[in-house]
């Protein structure tokens, strides 16, 4: 039997749409249902697990396998999800707060585990469900209701940070262009390894709708003459200060991954010894 | 005698638990009980340390108020324990030679009449073995041969740590224990007033630890995944699970902190395999969140709680029973989830088989409350009885008619819905830590959170029922009952022997489902029950507040004896706190 040809609409979901209008994350959700319907990954075997904030309730909207968990922890329990089925696909997804801000730590060791999952980060620069505090990745100087003065930090640079750590895949996608994004998260999830995608996807609520004029003016996307494999070009792309760069930034590949490094433990494990059962381990015991 | 305690006190290098574990296995091997108490300071290396080993022909419930028979390689060493070292009268004592201290400022309280000997362990072994690290072989010699433990079974239970690795190490080690027992033999042949006159079976035993045991009993019941991040007393369980789990299918991840841990854990149980976390009270404060999500979501888990002396950091190598609370109430929310206590060694084993059962059965989060006492200590064990209850249960999945209009949270009876696993087709649903519609979309409605409240609640019911499991202890028909929960039953049990032998009327009773409590069978316990004492290592009581606050049916004269964790419950606490109730009622009975 020829297997039916999925399309985005086998990702739709009924879960009724909480974004306001013109919310940038309409954008990602199109280009992750139809990144699927070009992956061809059947709904059962695909697994969407998001944070807290306004872009994590993306797990509902997508037909599949969907959780949307608590604030920061999209990544450990991705990871755990991925590590138990290997075989699955697994996409993890939220906002600047929850992957940059509360679930910090998890970014930098998923990274160095190196799960192969896909991370979209729904890159807004302010907390938006919560409704308009600073963010993480909030320009200096911005005005937002928790800081009244203007934002007194600076903001994070998670691709610098991503690629300092040794993230294996590193992109980064605009809500605006949802064809170049779709084409990100499919390159992304046949990376073997973590797949990093920040996107650039305004608030028009509590930054207004000119954000997205902000990456139609400043985004470059990059060409040919741009080498993945080079983390010297790579390195200097995510430290450009004006301009937006949009593509794949980075992507090495060969690095062992999460559920490999244990499948080689359990080899490695039985080589050595082999169990009937669990009973048979009382002989340590003895 | 026919039940020996025996301690060995001294600095972390003297090698006082490696000879402690040599001795309880060797009374493995001879079919005797042993139990033995770790016992160490804060330091990771040089630190003091002891090792307080019992030994008997009968069943051993406790570690023993009273030593018998102490081995001190340095008084200053010792002092340190001087809390949890009891010499009985008449005990005798042995002190390293080396050691300047005089004999009138032992730390010994001189009407105890304790017979004190001067053995040089440490020239012994640098001497004549040349090996200064030896002292604690040349002392289990001597330990051995004063005390008549089975010199072969020490023997062969360092060849069985050193004999194929390092064969060198294991024959100097011998030559030092048969050393010691040469300088008893020159210098003591008449012995001391110590003996242990117990024998044997002859039907080795299994020696174990309570973090050992609580991971083998999940291994056994197929945990997949396990995630942890280092904490005392509950590390053993992550280094035991990242040993064997790989041998049998599974796989352990040491997570960057204890959300990580706990929150891997669900993902894996989410993706459709078995899954556990394990921490001590501090990394489980911090586990508290993910776990209404556990709860919210209605996904199998299974988290370990090898509690500690608190709050905060508290004593972190000594025990306590009062994350009671946080176990039962911790979490925003109105949060089901089972706890259930282990008791000894061997309960932690079956407990963390219920717990993956009650799990699965019932899509809950259950938290095991073990501790320090119960971890950190080992038992000799039979080998027969770990697997005589059949409790082990694969993921109950959602059956092909449930797939038509999936309902991953349908409203049934049992309050237990279909749970699909990814990669069933038509099974794919959304679930979140949202209150939520039958099929997982996200709500904000007040009466569909009642009606899910309702349907999560009305598995509790059945799980007192089914897993509501009371130990019951001492004479049936008393009017005076002691409750106790978890590691206290040790002691309480001895204690209930101790007076029934003085001739009072008393039971135990101890439930080994602490949430929801099974009330049927506290109340089938409790019947007749005119006053009853309940004893716990928490300061604050917290087992009597519960009890209080969540059960009806206590005795209208309920008392509580509750002191603070680090110091073990002993029975004669315990005693007395019987005798002290005892007042009035239940006169022993002419014959």
């Amino acid at each position: 039997m020829e297997p039916v040809k999925l399309t985005a609409k086998d990702y739709k979901t009924s879960v009724p749409i909480v974004w306001c209008p013109g919310c940038g994350d309409f954008g990602v959700l199109n280009a992750m249902q139809q990144a699927a319907a070009e992956l061809a990954v059947p709904p059962e075997n695909l697994m969407v697990v998001s944070g807290i904030g306004c872009s994590s309730r993306i797990a509902g909207y997508v037909n599949a396998f969907g959780f949307n968990t608590i604030h920061g922890r999209a990544l450990p329990i991705a990871s755990g999800a991925k590590l138990a089925r290997p075989e699955m696909t697994v996409w993890a997804a939220g906002g600047d707060g929850d992957g940059y801000s509360i679930g910090t730590n998890h970014f930098v060791h998923t990274i160095r585990r190196n799960a192969d999952i896909t991370y979209i980060v729904m890159d807004n620069h302010i907390y938006g469900l919560t409704k308009g505090q600073v963010s993480p990745t909030t320009p200096h100087g911005d005005y937002t209701k928790s800081t009244p003065m203007g934002n007194p930090d600076r903001p994070l640079n998670p691709l610098a940070l991503a690629l300092e750590l040794g993230a294996t895949f590193i992109a980064q996608g605009f809500s605006g262009n949802v064809k170049h994004l779709r084409d990100l998260i499919v390159k992304g999830t046949q990376h073997k390894g973590f797949s990093f995608i920040n996107v650039k996807s305004p608030c028009v609520t509590f930054r207004g709708r000119q954000e997205f004029n902000v990456v139609r003016e400043h985004g470059v996307y990059l060409d040919e003459s741009h080498d993945p494999t080079d983390w010297n070009q790579a390195h200097e792309v995510t430290q450009w200060k004006e301009k937006i760069p949009l593509g794949v930034i980075y992507q090495i590949h060969g690095v062992p991954t999460l559920d490999q490094i244990a499948d080689d433990l359990r080899h490695k494990a039985q080589e050595k010894q082999q169990f009937k059962s669990s009973k048979d381990l009382l002989e340590i015991f003895r | 005698m026919r039940d020996v305690t025996l301690a060995i006190a001294g600095s972390g290098g003297d090698g006082v638990i490696t000879a402690g574990d040599f001795i309880v296995q060797a009374a493995a091997r001879k079919g005797l009980n042993a139990f033995m108490l770790k016992s160490y300071g804060p330091q990771i290396r040089g630190g003091e340390s002891s090792a307080r080993i019992r030994i008997s022909d009968q069943p051993i419930y406790s570690q023993g108020d009273f030593v018998d028979f102490l081995v001190v390689f340095s008084w200053k060493d010792f002092v340190r324990f001087i809390d949890e070292i009891q010499l009985r009268k008449g005990a005798v004592v042995l002190y390293d030679e080396a050691d300047t201290t005089p004999p009138e400022e032992f730390p010994i309280d001189k009407d105890l009449g304790v017979e004190l000997i001067a053995v040089p362990f440490k020239k012994m072994a640098s001497e004549e073995i040349k090996v200064p690290l030896t002292k604690n072989m040349v002392a289990l010699g001597v330990i051995a041969e004063l005390l008549h433990l089975p010199l072969d079974g020490i023997k062969d239970a360092v060849m069985k740590k050193f004999g194929k690795r390092k064969p060198e190490a294991a024959q100097v080690n011998i030559e030092a224990i048969d050393l010691g027992k040469k300088w008893v033999d020159d210098n003591l042949p008449d012995g001391t007033q110590i003996v242990l006159e117990a024998e044997g079976t002859g039907e080795p035993k299994l020696v174990m630890t309570g973090d050992d045991a609580v991971a083998y009993g999940a291994l056994h019941a197929g945990v997949k995944v396990f995630a942890g991040y280092p904490i005392t007393p509950a590390s053993p369980i992550l280094e035991f699970l990242s040993k064997w789990l790989p041998h049998f299918g599974g796989a352990v991840v040491q997570t960057e902190d204890e959300i990580a841990a706990i929150t891997y854990a669900i993902g894996a149980s989410w993706a459709g395999k078995q899954a556990m976390t394990a921490s001590s009270g501090p990394g489980i404060a911090l586990k508290l969140e993910a776990l209404g999500l556990a709860a919210i979501a209605e996904i199998p888990l299974v988290v370990v709680n090898v509690q500690r002396v608190g709050p905060s950091t508290g004593i972190p190598s000594k025990s306590e029973q009062a994350d009671l609370f946080q176990a039962v109430g911790g979490t925003p929310g109105d949060v089901p989830r089972v706890v259930l206590a282990p008791s000894d060694v061997e309960d932690n084993f079956q407990v963390a088989v219920e717990a993956f059962y009650l799990a699965e059965k019932y899509q809950i989060p259950v938290i095991i409350l073990s501790d320090q006492f119960l971890g950190e200590r080992s038992e000799t064990i039979d080998p027969e009885i770990l697997f005589a209850r059949k409790r082990v249960i694969a993921r109950q999945l959602a059956k092909p008619s449930d797939l038509k209009d999936y309902k991953r949270y349908k409203l049934t009876d049992t309050g237990v819905s279909p749970m699909t696993v990814p990669g069933m087709k038509g099974g794919q649903y959304i679930t979140s830590g949202l209150e939520h519609h039958e099929d997982g979309r996200p709500t904000s409605s007040g009466t569909l959170h009642q009606i899910m409240s309702e349907k999560r609640e009305r598995k509790m019911p059945l799980i007192a029922e089914e897993s509501g499991f009371v130990r019951i202890y001492g004479d049936e028909d008393a009017e005076l009952a002691v409750l106790a929960w978890g590691s206290s039953k040790g002691a309480v049990r001895e204690a209930i022997e101790k007076a029934r032998e003085e001739g009072i009327k008393v039971k135990a009773i101890v439930p080994q489902l602490i949430y929801p409590i099974p009330e049927k069978k506290l109340d089938a316990a409790l019947k007749g029950v005119k006053r009853a004492v309940v004893i716990e290592l928490s300061f604050g009581a917290q087992f009597y507040r519960y009890l209080r606050a969540y059960y009806d049916g206590l005795p209208k004269e309920t008392y509580s004896y509750a002191r603070s964790g680090a110091n073990p419950l002993l029975v004669s606490e315990v005693l007395e706190a019987i005798k002290q109730h005892a007042g009035g009622m239940d006169a022993p009975q002419e014959a």
